[in-house]
């Protein structure tokens, strides 16, 4: 108990210089939420929209369909005319994207701060009505394709990632489909669906707003104000059933890549539940065992045995990350090896060092290296507002609390010795491992869907 | 930094503006923003040494550049730069590889090296506390690093697979070919290293490399975050850099940039889906006064969503889901291309596409709609890019390692606003000339072979692997 008092009051003193991100946080009453943080050091400004709607709320025979509706976004609304939302961010200056996620669906405007006005006009003209075409819906189709060809069929890895990973780590189609979905799919998507969708799931009380950086907070309520206060609200959309069969059995399938030089293994274990004590243990595992050049992995594994090349680790890997991750998901990792040992004396040695986490207690000096290091790399993440509109969005959407942005980190520095050694029996069964063998297998790809 | 007179016009302007949503809002002009202040200095050995205060987190970053790029690899060891660079970290007389990184993890930092066409270089961060431990492990690692054999031993193997993941992709073949093709006998050409440069790289090599290149008169140090005061931190660079001594730098022969000429390659990649396509020259380097109307140029030809290519071979015509133009200045002269990848059967098209478009550049002007557009699009990237300690410092490394004040920073938004039509149709004519053009696709040739002979007689290469 004395240890972990010590525990917690340094790394408490340690956050205590720590540069606080302000908040204002409130909801119109069409039940948008709505997050404001200032900073007026740089002239830039990040507004960042997130919907309650990602892939894993897909139907059945539609997979994909989230993310060709995210495509949709950019094709024209009322007033803003198709090309015209690229354009004005981008002859102001500024960067626009937009992500779709197994949870979530996000968009955003980074812009020199003058042009903020511009942003929330274009934001909420397409919250207001998007121009829904069969023309427009057919060119998305064909870009979406195009885009799979591209990201996942010509990419060495991609299929096996996107689309045998998920299809191996879960049973529930909700959550084992790709993102980025089927030819078949996509074809199938008709005017009516993503009329549906659009009114279901893009309501403003779906949404949650954030902007930050060089704004002022009366002026940036009253544009809100304008702009947002008069879309009504819509029925709230039901929650996807999810649910995954408990696995009692590891799985494990080999696949050929006809793209692929070099032999990798992915290996997963199901995550636990988002904000739970094992949750913020897990990340001081992950921390441990890959967290930069001074983690377990990259001197036992690189270094000592010279069996691994690279790898690459997160829960939710490989669409999300501690930040956003949301269960069921699986805490992923991706090792890239040496063609000299095989696939199994890789998850041998992975399972050797999870095996000494489960035995002996992670030493302190080690414990307070990656806690240094982790908090240098979360400080780093609060530079940019585009980075810390997304963190702000990201938290009010799953955790309603966007305070955690300054708050969570003395959730993870308290984590002890012990309950990463607990939090590693827990999650790293040998019944519940999951792992894809990767093969490089040079040989013409074969034919594509039309 | 921004003045409060402004700040106050903004407010005014937003306050008083109605709302009719038929229309964009109007915004008031973009803030005149000045950077921090740059404070620089030359120590006795020669090591310039570039200082920012940026007091906003507890962080501070860090570069320090070489002239020892991959160009300086001597013929048959291409890959030495970067593997010099990248094994500063691998132990030095006074740490073990692995005493580095723990050190590096327990300030919360980091320290990479890296090899371009020009530079050699180290980058990192840490928290602004430990300051003065980050400095003693940069000197250490630039000043002491030992390159232990069986570190070489790893480093060769790695990056030997490393190559076969990257050749495996389309891009990465397109672009080597590309360099490979457009450079010919300059070194610029040798974009990657090969498994037998590889295979020759010694121990010896590195340290050779290293006390040839790695010397202060030969450096700059870009240091920037909530910095000590003045005097510890002159105290910290006298202690960590003051004693490292000057050397006479030999200067390689120098190899001319060939002239541009129409070439064109198609390599071979069997079971390809689709074609990855390049278009492009040896252009200018940034102290060239054709640099800005050209990048403008190959701006509204092919950056972003609202550029000529985009609209007509993604928007238009469905062809790609990417096309872009990239204009690389490196010191002794960069390249302009075009980058697309397309479906097989559209390979032909949509090259005739991209020449009749470059042709089109010379033609006639571009419009004022355009023009504005890409000039506050690059002003509005620049601004944005100096939110982050990295934006700033890579901005300020990026124009030293090709040999440019830091002032050119302060002038840069100016001298983007000052360009006009005719002077980028004239360096249009210069430079976009489509005949002059080397073309390099990647794909099946199978399935885009004979399609590619209306375009001209393409030389057949196999792909690398």
């Amino acid at each position: 108990m004395r240890t972990l008092l010590i525990a917690l009051c340094s790394a408490l003193s340690l956050l205590a210089a720590d540069p606080r991100v302000p908040i204002e946080r409130y909801k119109l009453p069409n039940g948008m939420r709505v997050v404001l943080s200032p900073d007026n050091t740089t002239p830039v400004v990040t507004v960042y929209m997130i919907f309650d709607v990602g892939a894993r709320m897909e139907q059945k025979g539609r997979s994909g369909f989230a993310h060709l509706f995210e495509h949709m976004m950019f094709q024209g609304s009322k007033n803003a005319p198709k090309g015209m939302h690229d354009k004005i961010v981008e002859s102001n200056g500024g960067f626009l994207n937009g992500s779709t996620h197994g949870d979530y669906t996000d968009y955003f405007e980074t812009l020199p701060s003058n042009k903020l006005a511009l942003s929330l006009w274009l934001e909420s003209d397409r919250m207001r009505g998007l121009d829904i075409t069969a023309e427009n819906l057919k060119n998305q189709q064909e870009a979406v394709k195009q885009e799979r060809r591209m990201r996942v069929d010509n990419q060495p890895y991609a299929l096996a990632t996107v689309e045998l990973w998920p299809a191996l780590a879960f049973r529930n189609w909700g959550n084992s489909h790709s993102i980025i979905g089927s030819f078949e799919d996509l074809n199938a998507a008709s005017v009516g669906d993503v009329s549906q969708f659009f009114k279901t799931f893009y309501a403003p009380n779906n949404a949650v707003l954030v902007m930050c950086g060089d704004i002022r907070i009366p002026e940036a309520k009253k544009l809100v104000d304008s702009y947002f206060a008069d879309i009504p609200a819509q029925p709230s959309p039901k929650a996807p059933d999810l649910l995954e069969p408990p696995q009692t059995a590891p799985r494990w399938e080999t696949t050929k890549d006809p793209q692929a030089r070099v032999p990798a293994v992915f290996i997963g274990y199901p995550g636990p539940k988002r904000r739970s004590p094992d949750y913020y243990a897990l990340m001081m595992i992950d921390l441990v065992l890959t967290g930069g050049d001074s983690s377990r992995f990259q001197l036992d594994l690189v270094k000592g045995k010279q069996s691994v090349i690279q790898f690459e680790s997160n829960l939710g890997w490989p669409f999300g990350s501690f930040t956003d991750y949301k269960e069921p998901g699986v805490y992923g990792m991706n090792m890239l090896h040496n063609p000299n040992f095989n696939a199994k004396q890789i998850v041998g040695q992975v399972e050797e060092q999870i095996a000494r986490l489960q035995k002996d207690l992670v030493p302190q000096a080690e414990l307070d290296r990656i806690r240094t290091f982790f908090r240098s790399y979360r400080m780093n993440q609060l530079q940019s507002s585009n980075s810390r509109a997304t963190q702000l969005g990201q938290y009010e959407l799953l955790d309603g609390n966007p305070d955690f942005i300054n708050t969570e980190m003395a959730l993870y520095l308290a984590v002890t010795p012990e309950q990463i050694r607990d939090t590693a029996r827990k999650v790293f069964v040998r019944q519940r491992q999951t792992v894809l063998e990767v093969v490089p297998a040079p040989e013409p790809a074969k034919k594509e869907e039309k | 930094m921004k003045t409060a007179a402004l700040l106050l016009m903004g407010a005014a302007l937003l306050a008083a503006q109605p709302i009719d949503r038929t229309k964009p809002p109007q915004t008031p002009p973009l803030a005149a923003y000045k950077l921090p202040p740059v404070i620089e200095r030359t120590l006795p050995n020669g090591l310039t040494v570039i200082l920012v205060e940026d007091k906003r987190f507890p962080l501070v970053s860090l570069r320090m550049d070489f002239q020892a790029g991959k160009k300086f690899d001597p013929a048959g060891l291409e890959g030495l730069s970067e593997m010099t660079a990248a094994l500063l970290k691998e132990g030095t007389r006074k740490r073990s590889s692995r005493q580095i990184a723990e050190e590096l993890a327990s300030i919360g930092g980091a320290l990479n090296g890296f090899a371009a066409s020009d530079g050699l270089g180290i980058s990192g961060n840490a928290l602004s506390e430990h300051t003065s431990k980050l400095l003693e492990l940069l000197a250490d690692l630039v000043r002491n690093a030992t390159f232990p054999q069986e570190e070489v031993n790893l480093r060769k193997q790695n990056r030997k697979q490393e190559l076969a993941a990257a050749r495996a992709q389309a891009e990465t073949i397109a672009d080597e070919k590309f360099f490979s093709v457009v450079y010919g006998k300059h070194p610029y050409s040798r974009m990657l290293p090969t498994d037998a440069s590889i295979d020759k790289i010694t121990r010896d090599a590195l340290v050779g490399f290293r006390d040839q290149y790695l010397a202060p008169n030969n450096a700059f140090l870009v240091l920037l975050g909530d910095l000590p005061a003045q005097a510890d931190l002159q105290k910290l660079l006298n202690a960590n850099f003051g004693d490292w001594a000057k050397k006479e730098i030999p200067k390689p022969a120098a190899v001319p940039i060939p002239p541009a000429k129409r070439q064109l390659v198609l390599v071979d990649r069997p079971g390809s889906v689709q074609a990855d396509i390049r278009v492009g020259r040896v252009a200018v380097n940034r102290s060239n006064p054709d640099y800005f109307p050209l990048l403008l140029g190959s701006g509204v030809l092919g950056t972003g969503s609202s550029s000529r290519l985009f609209l007509t071979v993604r928007e238009e015509k469905g062809w790609a889901y990417d096309v872009h133009t990239e204009i690389q200045p490196h010191r002794e002269g960069g390249i302009f291309e075009v980058e697309t990848q397309v479906r097989n059967e559209v390979v032909e098209p949509a090259v005739d596409e991209l020449l009749k478009q470059l042709r089109q550049m010379g033609a006639a002007p571009v419009s004022a709609s355009e023009l504005s557009t890409i000039k506050n699009f690059l002003s509005g990237v620049f601004v944005i890019s100096l939110e982050t300690q990295g934006g700033l410092l890579g901005q300020l490394s990026g124009v030293r390692s090709e040999g440019l004040p830091t002032e050119y920073l302060e002038k840069y938004v100016t001298r983007i606003q000052a360009v006009d039509p005719a002077q980028i149709e004239a360096v249009a004519r210069k430079y976009l000339v489509p005949d002059q053009d080397t073309i390099v696709v990647v794909g099946d040739a199978a399935q885009i072979g004979k399609a590619l002979e209306k375009t001209g007689k393409f030389i057949v290469e196999k792909s690398p692997q």
